[in-house]
């Protein structure tokens, strides 16, 4: 692959031009401003400052948002408004409701296990002595990417015909105890739990750290005087340790709802979407992929429409936590 | 503050500057013009087919002086389209669009040059293989081969033949059968194999295409070449007999009893794998159905045992399926360039790939055949693939990739889910039903 001269300048050009133009922007209407009365000047900076950041959200963000909501109201070609013939697509082609209902499962055993493995695990390490140790163990696979994540547990999940070696590390163990192999990835029945599985540990160690450090700031004042009272260690957990985490468990729960809506890479990589295993992500994609941009919107929306709540339950608890401090 | 202090002036300046030079830069990007020295090619070889194509440009640059700007674009297709929407520059040669729409588009849009402007017509078509060259008997057009009013709009270079049933020479030592029946009804414990048929449909997110070349190959000579093409355009439906009876024999190749492993390893494994237990002792199985590309992965995957094409492996083509008015039909594909703009050097360059000193020179590096006939091959594999080729009556596409994309990836799908269970046959069958009438509607 060669790259051009002119693509090298032109990245460069971008790189100054861009800064270059926005601080002109500033400094030039710095002097206009200062040379207004006192009281428009006080009123006028703030918008005048956040104006471009107002632009760029305005025209990459807001504006492709409303522009995805009125074309999945369009036909593909974008000439004639068709109602909500791509909606009713979704709700109704066998493909799309298993997309839909491979996310439903990815949402609840995504969430739930990877949620409550954090929890779990961050209580459990608080009390050992290797903990940091342990935590890095299990915060180690957070940081590779889904694509080499997938790509790992491919070769873990590895088949080969039956009484040949398996080169799979599951059916490699399988077969030291003498059961025959599992196409974990074919099979029906196993193929969305190996996928979530692996959605599962590369985040649990995520979700352990954000929940650990919330577990640091509980005072041992706090606990102390419960273990004083009579309480036993499960009633401390359970009555004490669980409430006070409530705020930050609700808030790594509905961002692991976000990511298992938005679940794409894992899917792709490891099965790409065949045998039942799509999800709405790679729904959207495959939408796009075969040009039919209003029915890809139309899934964009939908999903857009499931995170949105989610979000606000989001934004709601970050601001009451910024007030309690 | 700091900036307060800086001459807005200067400032401006230096920004206009920039600018300026920005504008500039872009502007001159551009090819200018129609040139008698200069032309610029897109492909999307790399590796051993792009060092190919170099050994082929580097005897024409040598004496025409014409300088060949060459890139590696894989994603040619799609920014050719761009630039055609955008009015932008093109390159002055390029692979041609296959998908019919696209081609009849660009046509009507006058962006492809007719090969019937600067190419010796009866030579090129007397030359090289009818099939690419030829429509269908009774016929003037066939976008498939890039014949759109009479005229073609794609220059083929390169062919490649499917369908082609691969074996180790030292295991299977009887002849190859001339029907489908005959190949059924080998016995593969006869000569110490496991099982009759080698397959493997993992392929990423393509996965399922070596299947649909197995089906293909079947429907298309259980059908003439009408039916197969109407099949392609959607106006065959997939629950049509017909079909089904293709589905039906593809199940026979790749069921418990004939195929290695069963389904989960049949789609489980790499599609480059697949031959693998054909060189293992005791032999996995006697046949794997591939194209010509497959010797490649062979010995790349046993270096140690020195695999030579003719004496350690060779193929036979697809057995006839018994309906003997379609046994001349051979699937396959083809590559070809077409020309964007009509420019000296590019017309020279076009018909310098359309000789046959220019073919030799990739026949002579390898891993293909090229689309004139009279060519040599070293390889005995490509000798015996232009036969394959030579004597094909129709040479037909491989299906799929004619398709609409999304009916395409359903119909890979589809073999994948029929694999894994064949009960689902008539479901899958009416679910591709309900796809095709998707697809076709708004393509």
């Amino acid at each position: 692959m060669v790259i051009g001269v002119d693509q090298i300048v032109i990245a460069i050009v971008a790189v100054v031009t861009i800064p270059l133009v926005l601080l002109g922007y500033i400094i030039v209407g710095e002097q206009v401003i200062e040379r207004l009365p006192e009281r428009l000047q006080t009123w006028i900076r703030p918008y005048f400052w956040a104006l471009p950041a107002i632009g760029f959200a305005g025209v990459f963000m807001v504006y492709p948002l409303l522009r995805t909501v009125v074309i999945s109201f369009r036909n593909n070609a974008d000439d004639s408004w068709v109602g909500f013939t791509n909606y009713i697509y979704f709700f109704t082609f066998p493909d799309t409701l298993t997309s839909l209902r491979n996310s439903l499962l990815w949402l609840v055993f995504y969430t739930t296990v990877s949620v409550t493995l954090g929890v779990i695990i961050a209580i459990l390490l608080d009390r050992v002595r290797y903990e940091s140790l342990a935590k890095i163990a299990i915060f180690l696979p957070v940081p590779i990417s889904a694509v080499a994540a997938s790509i790992i547990w491919k070769f873990m999940f590895d088949y080969h015909a039956p009484g040949t070696t398996q080169t799979g590390t599951l059916n490699a163990l399988l077969g030291t105890v003498g059961h025959d192999p599992v196409a974990w990835l074919v099979n029906s029945t196993t193929n969305n739990a190996a996928l979530i599985f692996v959605g599962i540990w590369s985040i649990t160690g995520f979700c352990m750290v954000i929940l650990s450090a919330s577990l640091k700031a509980i005072s041992s004042e706090v606990l102390e005087a419960a273990r004083m009272d009579g309480a036993n260690e499960f009633q401390i957990v359970r009555l004490v340790v669980t409430p006070l985490l409530w705020p930050t468990i609700t808030v790594v729960g509905t961002t692991m709802i976000i990511n298992a809506l938005k679940t794409f890479d894992i899917v792709y990589v490891l099965t790409a979407g065949a045998y039942d295993t799509d999800v709405i992500a790679t729904q959207m994609f495959s939408q796009l992929a075969h040009a039919h941009y209003s029915r890809a919107a139309a899934v964009g929306v939908v999903l857009f429409a499931a995170i949105v709540p989610l979000l606000i339950v989001n934004i709601r608890r970050f601001q009451q936590q910024e007030e309690q401090r | 503050m700091l900036f307060a202090k800086l001459n807005p002036r200067a400032i401006a300046l230096g920004i206009g500057t920039l600018l300026l030079t920005a504008c500039s830069l872009g502007s001159s990007s551009g090819n200018g013009g129609a040139s008698s020295t200069d032309v610029t090619v897109w492909t999307a070889w790399g590796g051993a087919e792009l060092k190919a194509y170099r050994d082929v440009l580097a005897p024409f640059e040598a004496s025409s002086g014409i300088k060949v700007h060459l890139t590696t674009n894989r994603d040619s297709n799609n920014q050719i389209a761009n630039g055609i929407a955008a009015g932008t520059d093109l390159p002055d040669i390029a692979p041609g669009p296959t998908d019919p729409v696209q081609l009849r588009d660009w046509v009507s849009k006058g962006k492809l040059k007719t090969l019937e402007s600067f190419l010796d017509m009866s030579a090129y078509t007397s030359g090289t293989y009818p099939a690419l060259t030829t429509p269908p008997a009774g016929q003037t057009d066939d976008p498939y081969i890039g014949i759109i009013g009479g005229k073609h709009y794609l220059m083929m270079i390169k062919t490649q033949v499917k369908g082609l049933f691969w074996y180790n020479k030292k295991v299977f030592t009887g002849t190859a059968p001339k029907t489908f029946d005959e190949l059924l009804a080998i016995n593969p414990s006869q000569y110490g194999a496991q099982k009759l048929f080698c397959a493997a449909f993992e392929s990423g997110t393509a996965s399922g295409w070596p299947a649909s070349d197995q089906i293909d190959n079947i429907i298309m000579r259980q059908n003439d070449a009408t039916f197969y093409t109407n099949w392609i355009q959607g106006k065959v439906k997939f629950s049509d007999p017909q079909i089904k009876l293709g589905y039906q024999t593809f199940l026979k190749e790749v069921s418990p009893a004939n195929v290695y492993g069963g389904a989960n390893t049949v789609l489980s494994t790499n599609f480059g794998k697949a031959g693998d237990p054909l060189f293992k002792t005791p032999a996995g199985c006697l046949f794997l159905e591939q194209a010509t590309f497959i010797p490649a992965f062979f010995t790349q995957d046993f270096p140690s045992l020195n695999l030579k094409a003719g004496t350690d492996f060779d193929f036979f083509a697809h057995p006839s399926m018994g309906v003997t008015a379609d046994d001349g039909n051979v699937n396959g594909f083809y590559d070809n360039f077409s020309m964007y703009n009509d420019t000296p050097a590019a017309r020279k360059l076009m018909q310098y790939m359309a000789t046959a000193p220019a073919q030799q020179i990739w026949a002579n590096d390898g891993g293909t055949l090229g689309a004139i006939k009279s060519l040599t091959y070293n390889d005995p594999v490509y000798k015996s693939a232009a036969d394959v080729a030579g004597s094909a009556k129709n040479l037909l596409v491989t299906a799929g990739d004619f398709m609409p994309s999304d009916m395409q990836a359903a119909f890979w799908k589809s073999l994948l889910d029929v694999t894994n269970n064949p009960g689902s046959l008539d479901s899958v069958l009416a679910h591709l039903d309900a796809v095709q009438k998707a697809a076709y509607a708004t393509s």
